[in-house]
């Protein structure tokens, strides 16, 4: 299918992460170009696209952005089902939300599809003076789970292309690409697909 | 049946006014009126899809000789009340002597009221559980000041009977008791709720509990008190807006209100709760809910210990406050207010904000409360505080709260019938619900075989939409749980903005449906570009629908003529000729409620009535007027006649709709009535372009 020199290739990706740590001011960042100071908490999980062109391939990122409450907990695994890749966020001033982070990291490890590119995003990097969780601890928590990391900002855009560009380049190329219309996404462990109450 | 055809052709009945003005010809309207009636009993749900077929409508007559046909007649003019009718049951005459007491007490007898809540209730149970308040209210006047020894304030009402003071004392040493760190006893609730007024009064934007709220951290709340704030001031101007493009616009009517501080003021003075079963705080509309724990506690004691009773507490009324309960297993939600607003119209709005959590949560969450009884759940309504203000602003401007109907965007049929059919294509591929929506107002709506969608989900649902921002920003893919539809389960929500205000709900059983839903929403928006719909709504958005000043004057078109289009001002409206104050007869506002439809039409606000202030006061009295007549068993047929020094108010419930229509209060009441005729005519002959035909939600 996909051809060296070029090919197209579509691919699903979750962001996952506490809410308020950020995932959809990453988001906008990326697809939009914009950031906003009071950005509003998301509900259930909102979807963008864009696509990104790297050396040898055009990627065309479709993105959920999920809300990251509790109460959506169970039904996550309906948004990270079939993705390709995953953002997982936490904010580099709320050590609470560094280790809910790497409960989401486990999860997508048990759950997840086993090919799946994850990046470990600790955003909010503008606010170096509350910094409470390192760059060295982070890092070596991501190399020891086969995650790559960055540290971002959605508000300065700093390595927020970046994080992204990166996915993309490590996304393996011979995926099938996947049907727009991809319900293909069906058979993972229905049982948490169907857990269709917020928290049982 | 004779008796049910007669009275529709309903009268006033004031004794003084024993003015025999026949307005149209009653035998023929009763007849039709009983035939059209049948017609829609007998009617099959498909039939009950088309548009009524074109019968003149029952009319309301004034007249004398009806009053046996009628239930009850209160009639209540410059705060004089008389019950009026011939009551045959004995049965019913009670309620109606219960009824004329609580009207007593509603317009004209400021003073018992006063001297009743200065003093001890001590009620006997009731014989049964439903005539619990009858027996309240009677005995209220019955023991008006013959008590000397006024000890409380505090009244507690259960479903089962009243509470005595003696047995609160008890509830307070519970209190104590029981909440240990928490030293809010009744009186301090009490005293709570008078130091939140003036602490309102003195800075509007500071809120929540003198003692209780200290310096709260971020205080998401109190933030949203802010932008409620300034929401109340563009709401204001926006209205203001709307009647200087719209609405013949004359600078000697605009009442430069003084008062305008006293729009955030009252809204203070509502307060909704929600705690659990163990007294953990779970919502509160001002304040943070976490330092709000000693107080959740007092409520809570409050009603465990009626409940230990073998009861349940409904209503507590301290001073000028009523504190309204409603248990919903191991939910609580309670309401704190001096708005005077009837208990039934708040425990109303306990329901819906209880839906609304139901929405967002489903029923299930009751089980996190059997595995720990201390169960903290607000985490899980994390991110959802605006969803819930925007509700309870909603009680105090949007009449479906109370009137538990949805109302449609004024649309040509044809432009209606575009956006059904494609809807309609949609529910056929599997989608459960379509609803196209602009604002508060449906543009149509398709619901898949044998689904309905109940008119407080219709709310909840565009409410919670509408409130979060986040639906604007992108494409959205959310579960949501319709609590009349099924309260246990999450269906998934597709939600996609067409335009600004426009947009589109698919509702589907299958989380696995987005991409789906996606294309169908592709494919919809195709075609309502297509077709133009998309920008007949903005136009109806911005022409409004039905304008008083447009009545008209013509009672009855014949049937056969070309019924006329809400657009098209016909030369004999009102309008022309006295642009300005309001409608003909001095008729300033009404709502149309069509109780088959499960739609009501309310008219633009006119002149009269421009401001926010006027608009939420009218709305309070007509939520009053519903109340007062649907609190008790309704007889098939009724009217309300109000006078007062803000309006007239004439209310007209029949079994296939009810009208509310408010009049200049130096109105003729005579001429008030045959307007209120001419007003069901007038909605009869556009009903196709004011409501959703053919489509009803109910429909299957
Ligand atoms: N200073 C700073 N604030 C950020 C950054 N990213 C997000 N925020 C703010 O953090 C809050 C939560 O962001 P949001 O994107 O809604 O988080 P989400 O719940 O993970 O989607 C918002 O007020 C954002 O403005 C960032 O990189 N730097
Ligand atoms: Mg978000």
């Amino acid at each position: 299918m996909a051809t060296i020199g070029h090919s197209n290739i579509n691919a699903k990706l979750v962001l996952l992460g506490d809410m308020g740590a950020g995932k959809s001011s990453l988001v906008l960042r990326f697809v939009k170009g914009q950031f906003l100071e009071f950005q509003e908490s998301t509900i259930g999980a909102a979807f963008f696209s864009q696509t990104l062109a790297v050396n040898d391939a055009t990627v065309k990122f479709e993105i959920w952005d999920t809300a990251g409450q509790e109460r959506y907990h169970s039904l996550a695994p309906m948004y990270y089902r079939g993705a390709a890749a995953a953002i997982i966020v936490y904010d580099m001033t709320n050590a609470g939300s560094f280790a809910r982070a790497k409960k989401w990291v486990q999860e997508l490890q048990k759950q997840g599809n086993p090919n799946m590119v994850m990046a470990l995003a600790g955003n909010k990097v503008d606010l170096e003076e509350k910094r409470s969780v390192s760059a060295e601890e982070a890092r070596s928590y991501a190399e020891e789970n086969g995650l790559f990391f960055m540290e971002t900002s959605a508000k300065t855009a700093t390595n927020v292309n970046d994080i992204f560009y990166e996915i993309a380049k490590r996304l393996p190329r011979a995926q099938p690409p996947q049907n727009p219309a991809g319900m293909v996404l069906v058979d993972r462990p229905t049982e948490a697909a169907r857990a269709s109450t917020c928290c049982s | 049946m004779a008796s049910d055809s007669a009275s529709s052709a309903l009268a006033d009945v004031s004794a003084a006014d024993q003015n025999p003005n026949t307005i149209d010809n009653p035998s023929r309207y009763a007849v039709e009126d009983q035939l059209r009636s049948l017609a829609l009993t007998e009617a099959d749900d498909d039939e009950v899809d088309e548009p009524v077929p074109d019968k003149a409508p029952p009319s309301l007559q004034e007249s004398t000789n009806e009053v046996a046909n009628t239930d009850r007649l209160v009639i209540k003019e410059n705060g004089l009340n008389r019950t009026v009718g011939t009551v045959a049951a004995e049965r019913r005459e009670s309620k109606a002597v219960a009824h004329s007491v609580e009207a007593g007490e509603e317009v004209g007898g400021a003073e018992v009221r006063e001297s009743y809540l200065n003093e001890i209730a001590i009620v006997k149970a009731p014989p049964s559980i439903e005539e619990s308040n009858i027996v309240l209210n009677d005995w209220r006047l019955a023991h008006d000041g013959n008590d000397p020894k006024k000890r409380s304030g505090i009244e507690v009402e259960g479903e089962r009977g009243s509470h005595t003071v003696e047995h609160l004392k008890e509830a307070e040493k519970v209190v104590r008791a029981e909440a240990g760190e928490c030293d809010s006893t009744l009186g301090d609730m009490q005293r709570m709720n008078s130091e939140l007024e003036v602490d309102t009064l003195v800075s509007p934007s500071s809120s929540g509990y003198a003692g209780e709220r200290g310096s709260s951290s971020i205080g998401s709340a109190s933030e949203i008190d802010e932008i409620e704030e300034i929401c109340e001031v563009r709401d204001d101007d926006l209205v203001d807006g709307i009647a200087l493009s719209q609405a013949p616009w004359i600078p000697g009517k605009r009442h430069v209100d003084e008062d305008d501080a006293s729009v955030s003021w009252r809204k203070r003075k509502k307060h909704f709760f929600i705690l659990s079963h163990s007294g953990k705080p779970i919502y509160s509309r001002y304040g943070d809910v976490h330092k709000l724990a000693g107080f959740s506690a007092t409520l809570q004691a409050i009603i465990s210990f009626v409940e230990n009773g073998g009861d349940r507490v409904k209503l507590v009324r301290a001073g000028k406050h009523q504190v309204v309960f409603l248990s919903k297993g191991p939910i609580y939600l309670v309401c704190i207010s001096c708005t005077e607003e009837p208990y039934e119209a708040l425990r109303g709005q306990l329901e819906l904000i209880y839906g609304q959590m139901i929405l967002i949560l489903t029923k299930s969450v009751n089980r996190c409360f059997e595995k720990n009884p201390k169960f903290d759940m607000t985490p899980l309504l994390g991110g959802t505080d605006v969803v819930f203000s925007s509700l309870a602003h909603c009680f105090s401007w949007n009449p479906a709260t109370f009137l538990h109907a949805y109302t449609s965007l004024p649309l040509a049929y044809p432009t209606r019938q575009a956006a059904g059919s494609v809807l309609q294509d949609v529910a056929d591929s599997g989608v459960l619900f379509a609803i196209l929506m602009c604002k508060h107002k449906v543009v149509s709506l398709v619901g898949a075989q044998k689904a309905s969608l109940h008119p407080d989900d219709m709310l909840l649902l565009s409410n919670f939409v509408m409130s979060s921002e986040s639906f604007r920003t992108s494409e959205s893919f959310s579960p949501i749980c319709v609590p009349r539809y099924n309260p246990m389960a999450f269906l998934y929500a597709y939600v996609h903005y067409l335009d600004a205000e426009t947009y589109l709900m698919l509702l589907s059983t299958s989380s696995d449906a987005f991409y789906h839903l996606k294309e169908c929403r592709i494919h919809i928006e195709a075609v309502l570009l297509k077709s133009n719909v998309l920008s007949e709504v903005q136009r109806s958005m911005f022409d409004g629908g039905m304008h008083v000043e447009d009545l008209p004057v013509d009672p009855s078109p014949q049937s056969g003529s070309v019924s006329p289009h809400l657009g098209q001002h016909s030369p004999e409206t009102f309008r022309d000729t006295n642009a300005g104050i309001g409608g003909p007869s001095g008729l300033w506002h009404f709502i149309y409620r069509s109780i088959y439809l499960d739609q009501y039409v309310s008219s633009e606000f006119s002149t009269p009535i421009n401001t926010p202030r006027q608009q939420k006061r009218l709305y309070r009295a007509y939520q009053k007027l519903y109340a007062s007549m649907h609190d008790r068993e309704i007889g098939p047929h009724k009217t309300q006649f109000r006078r007062d020094e803000n309006y007239v108010l004439l209310c007209w419930v029949t079994e296939h709709f009810e009208l509310y229509a408010t009049f200049d209060p130096l109105a003729d009441k005579a001429l008030a009535i045959k307007t209120c005729n001419r007003v069901c005519q007038w909605v009869k002959d556009v009903e196709n372009e004011i409501f959703l035909l053919g489509a009803s939600p109910f429909s299957w």
